[in-house]
């Protein structure tokens, strides 16, 4: 457990402490031959962790090909702001080293000249933490290393983003750099081919990056000797809900559900039953105690019709309603809806009508099944995934729960 | 009280009240006193907070490792009276306010933030002031006398409080001071006046100048009547018999509301509002150290528990303030109040030998220490029902005023008939009775806890009184700091967008219980105290110890 990201000799403010113990060797390794950078990821196989799972490689390709326009932009998403997720904080506030020798690998692998630090303006330690490093890397004889090997002066920026769970989408986050409240755009085109102000901007969340500098010092071999099964790398899960030691743990990719639990999470609380898991914060999908031996790694969880998204995982147990959790999540996403789309505008606030009917026992039949149509269509109306992500929860909660949302009609 | 007064023998009632008239006769007024102990060894040996094995360390909480008597500790450290399921089905109302507590503090806050034009709901556990407020007797402070200053009111109280007291708070309470006695005469409320009609002043213990006003020895009453008016006048929505039994709060810890448990619905209902104003009192209702409580019914620290559990600070958790002039006798009536007003009019105590043993205008805690140690060491007098106390000097006030008595104490006369005693003709047996917490959540100038959203004011805070707390400072304080709560919570009132409401807090703090190994078995809020039961034969009160049913849904 905490091997590598969490590992103590990561977690050091004073940049000289980091190059002394697990930092520098692969910013150097990286220098010695930029080109070799984007090889040893994609055989690594490091995946995008903010959510996606999208092997990163693929997304770095595509920037790197980008040779037309003199400016690349790279912003370092840290706006972490779904429920039960708060890695990303972790990370920033306790090694926030790492996360800027990832970046600037990163920066120097797609030729990137200019760097944002994209963070949730409530995580204000995180923040302060961030600005004092990267003062302390711009001052070390990397940063001059770097521009040269970038031909290109390299500009560091660090931004408190808007605090809107929209802006951590990829093209809201563009927009909320270039000082716009952040609308998502729609694609294409894709921000690797024109993103902040026209430029191909790579966006990649900040646990990604961490991992960065570990696989170019160790080796590809080793990364993918640290997952379990097929799994490559370590996974930070941010165990939350009706656990005895809630938390953020890292463990190999992979790590089943039941040990993530009863293992390191000292299981439950009361010695409850479970009666499901939210993974990924709010924007994914249920597990039932059926699912409690599923490996958390993208593809296992899949495959039970859920997804990791960000590792998150929140526990709840027998005794604790499903509606008014689902409940909570929809007025979430009714408050958080851009308003861009009027499927999502109105589809997430009348879904979030129709779900506190529900919960105080107020709703007929026919609310039950207006909830449930528009759970079936409203999926893909809108321009990013906000409203998806909503629909499916609602969707899984329904698929697993449909007799506690019955028991709460009017009779 | 058994516990506390088994001394050393002490004189019988009928041979000290003997004793009491032959000094009286003899000498006409008693002699000053001058303290055989000092004032910091009187209060370590024989004030109830100094009792070392009522003090225990807090396990679990923000103030883990703190200083806490072991019964407000008891309550602290209590698991939750509900659970997610229980709100499966709960009505949902949203406010802009939500005001917990239905006395001066909550009136106060309520109305300065429904004048800012915000939506307010009120919720009391009982009625609409239903509360500690209407048991105020002797008056409210503020340095409106010429000569008298603001600047020595804060060095008073600072000192009262043992220099304990949070500097920023008492100074922007006492320059409230003034203010706030012209926004209560504004709301109606009455004050006795001289023939010019101008505000009466009286000194009170541990002041240096006359800066108590008051309407008879009713002060809290009257504030309370125009208080309840002017809801009533109001938008304020107001729910009685509505106890809280948790808040809510959200993802990051803000508090965001509160679950309601109607007593006539016999329901939870959860109120969602953007922000929390704490004014449930205080939590003499149990019986510290076994003391009987000058308080009311309500006063079982609910607010205190609450706010704990969402991790708001607390502070001075093991000092309370034990009013020296509590009535000892008749028993039934034991704890009752007698207002400092009759001391600061000038009556005296006396002990069961008939010499009078402490300046009655020392503070609070001196004066209580005092009347404790005479009882302790034999020098008390003895009811009939094993009950000790001294004698509070009513014969001495009405023979230097005559009428005085009438006049000003109504109350206090209505008490003596209670008691079936003439007390302008016979003293009356006091005792120190649990009045007041000193210490409770940790606030900042706007009444704001450390919890975000959430604002705690009157009793249930801690800081302005330090260590003790000076006579008419408390009405002072509910008013000052509820307004000052109920406008800053007002202007504070944004959409947070909470991601979940829920009492997922809870689950907090059953984790520490369980890994701190504690029970599980009691549940707090008490919201309701132990009952009592008055054995009118015997002359004494047999208290429940089982937990009582409190009509909740549970």
């Amino acid at each position: 457990m905490n091997n590598v990201l969490l590992h103590s000799d990561s977690q050091v403010d004073k940049l000289g402490q980091w190059l002394n113990g697990n930092g520098g060797d692969g910013l150097a390794n990286a220098l010695s031959d930029p080109d070799a950078i984007i090889p040893v990821l994609k055989e690594a196989g490091l995946r995008g962790l903010g959510g996606s799972g999208f092997p990163a490689y693929k997304k770095w390709q595509f920037v790197a090909e980008q040779d037309a326009n003199p400016d690349k932009y790279l912003i370092c998403n840290g706006n972490e702001d779904e429920p039960g997720t708060f890695k990303d904080a972790y990370l920033l506030s306790n090694s926030p080293h790492q996360v800027i020798e990832g970046a600037l690998i990163t920066a120097l692998a797609n030729n990137i000249n200019k760097i944002v630090f994209y963070i949730n303006p409530e995580q204000k330690v995180s923040l302060e933490k961030i600005r004092n490093a990267v003062e302390q890397w711009q001052t070390s004889n990397f940063f001059n290393q770097l521009e040269t090997a970038l031909e290109k002066p390299l500009n560091i920026r660090v931004m408190a983003s808007s605090g809107h769970y929209i802006g951590g989408e990829e093209t809201a986050a563009i927009e909320s750099v270039e000082g716009n409240f952040p609308f998502p755009r729609g694609k294409p085109p894709f921000p690797a081919i024109s993103g902040v102000h026209g430029c191909p901007t790579l966006i990649n969340n900040i646990e990604t990056l961490a991992n960065v500098p570990h696989i170019l010092k160790n080796g590809a071999p080793w990364y993918q000797d640290l997952g379990r099964g097929d799994s490559a790398g370590t996974k930070i899960y941010c165990l939350s809900g009706d656990v005895l030691k809630p938390g953020v743990y890292e463990l190999p990719m992979g790590t089943p559900l039941s040990e993530l639990i009863y293992t390191h999470g000292g299981g439950m609380l009361l010695d409850k039953k479970i009666k499901a898991v939210f993974t990924g914060g709010a924007s994914s999908t249920i597990l039932t105690p059926k699912d409690i031996d599923v490996p958390l790694d993208f593809d296992s969880v899949k495959e039970r019709g859920s997804s990791l998204g960000t590792g998150a995982m929140i526990v709840v147990s027998e005794g604790t309603g499903i509606v008014k959790r689902v409940t909570e999540y929809i007025n979430f996403y009714a408050h958080s809806s851009c308003g861009q789309c009027p499927p999502c505008k109105t589809g997430t606030f009348y879904m979030s009508q129709l779900l506190n009917k529900i919960d105080t026992g107020q709703a007929s039949q026919f609310d039950l099944e207006s909830l449930i149509n528009l759970s079936k269509i409203l999926p893909g109306s809108g321009r990013c995934h906000l409203l998806d992500g909503a629909m499916h929860l609602v969707d899984s909660s329904l698929m697993h729960f449909i007799d506690e949302y019955k028991s709460s009609l009017r009779p | 009280m058994s516990n506390e007064t088994a001394m050393n023998g002490s004189i019988s009632y009928q041979e000290a009240l003997g004793k009491y008239h032959i000094q009286k006769q003899s000498e006409k007024g008693f002699p000053a006193v001058e303290l055989s102990l000092d004032e910091k060894q009187l209060l370590t040996e024989f004030h109830p907070d100094h009792r070392h094995e009522t003090i225990t360390n807090l396990q679990v909480g923000p103030n883990k490792g703190d200083r806490c008597h072991k019964q407000i500790a008891d309550v602290l450290q209590a698991d939750s009276r509900i659970d997610a399921a229980d709100l499966a089905g709960a009505r949902i109302r949203e406010t802009d306010v939500l005001v917990i507590g239905g006395g001066g503090a909550g009136c106060a806050a309520a109305l300065m933030a429904a004048e800012s034009g915000a939506k307010v709901i009120l919720t009391t556990k009982l009625r609409l002031g239903d509360s500690n407020t209407v048991m105020a007797e002797g008056g409210i402070q503020a340095s409106i006398e010429k000569g008298d200053t603001p600047q020595s009111h804060y060095n008073d109280t600072l000192k009262a409080g043992h220099q304990k007291g949070n500097k920023e708070l008492i100074k922007k309470m006492v320059m409230d001071g003034p203010e706030t006695i012209r926004w209560l005469i504004q709301q109606g409320m009455q004050f006795d006046l001289n023939q010019f009609g101008d505000l009466l002043t009286r000194k009170a213990g541990g002041t240096t100048a006359n800066r108590v006003v008051y309407f008879r020895d009713y002060t809290g009453l009257e504030m309370m009547r125009v208080l309840r008016e002017s809801v009533s006048n109001s938008d304020i929505d107001v729910w009685d018999y509505s106890p809280a039994v948790e808040l809510l709060s959200n993802e990051s810890g803000h508090c965001a509301g509160a679950i309601i448990s109607s007593l006539e619905e016999c329901r939870y209902i959860q109120i969602k509002a953007k922000t929390v104003i704490v004014a449930t009192g205080g939590i003499g209702r149990v019986h510290l150290n076994q003391f009987p409580t000058s308080n009311h019914f309500g006063a079982t620290g609910d607010g205190l528990v609450l706010a704990y559990r969402l991790g708001a600070k607390l502070r001075d958790l093991d000092s309370f303030q034990y009013h020296p002039t509590g009535v000892a006798y008749p028993q039934h009536l034991s704890g009752t109040l007698i207002t400092e007003g009759v001391r600061s009019s000038g009556a005296f105590m006396i002990n069961a030998l008939g010499k009078r043993f402490v300046d009655e205008l020392k503070p609070r805690d001196i004066v209580a220490a005092a009347i404790i140690r005479e009882c302790r060491e034999g020098r008390g007098v003895a009811g009939n029902n094993g009950m000790r106390g001294v004698w509070l000097d009513t014969p001495g006030l009405e023979a230097g005023n005559p009428g005085i008595i009438k006049q000003r104490f109504p109350k206090l006369m209505k008490l003596g008939l209670k008691s079936q005693i003439d007390i302008t003709q016979v003293p009356m047996l006091i005792y120190p009775t649990l009045h007041y917490q000193n210490g409770g959540v940790v606030i900042d100038e706007n009444g704001q806890s450390s919890i975000e959203d959430l604002y705690c004011v009157g009793e249930v805070s801690g800081g302005i009184h330090g260590r003790n707390r000076l006579m008419g400072n408390a009405l002072l304080e509910i008013i000052s700091f509820g307004r000052r709560a109920g406008a800053h919570a007002a202007k504070n009132r944004k959409s947070r967008g909470h991601k979940q409401i829920s009492i997922d807090h809870i689950s907090n703090l059953r984790r520490e219980l369980m890994q701190n190994g504690m029970p599980m078995s009691t549940k707090s809020p008490l919201l309701f105290p132990e009952y009592a039961q008055y054995d009118s034969e015997k002359n004494i009160t047999i208290r429940n110890s089982s937990t009582p049913h409190c009509g909740v849904c549970d």
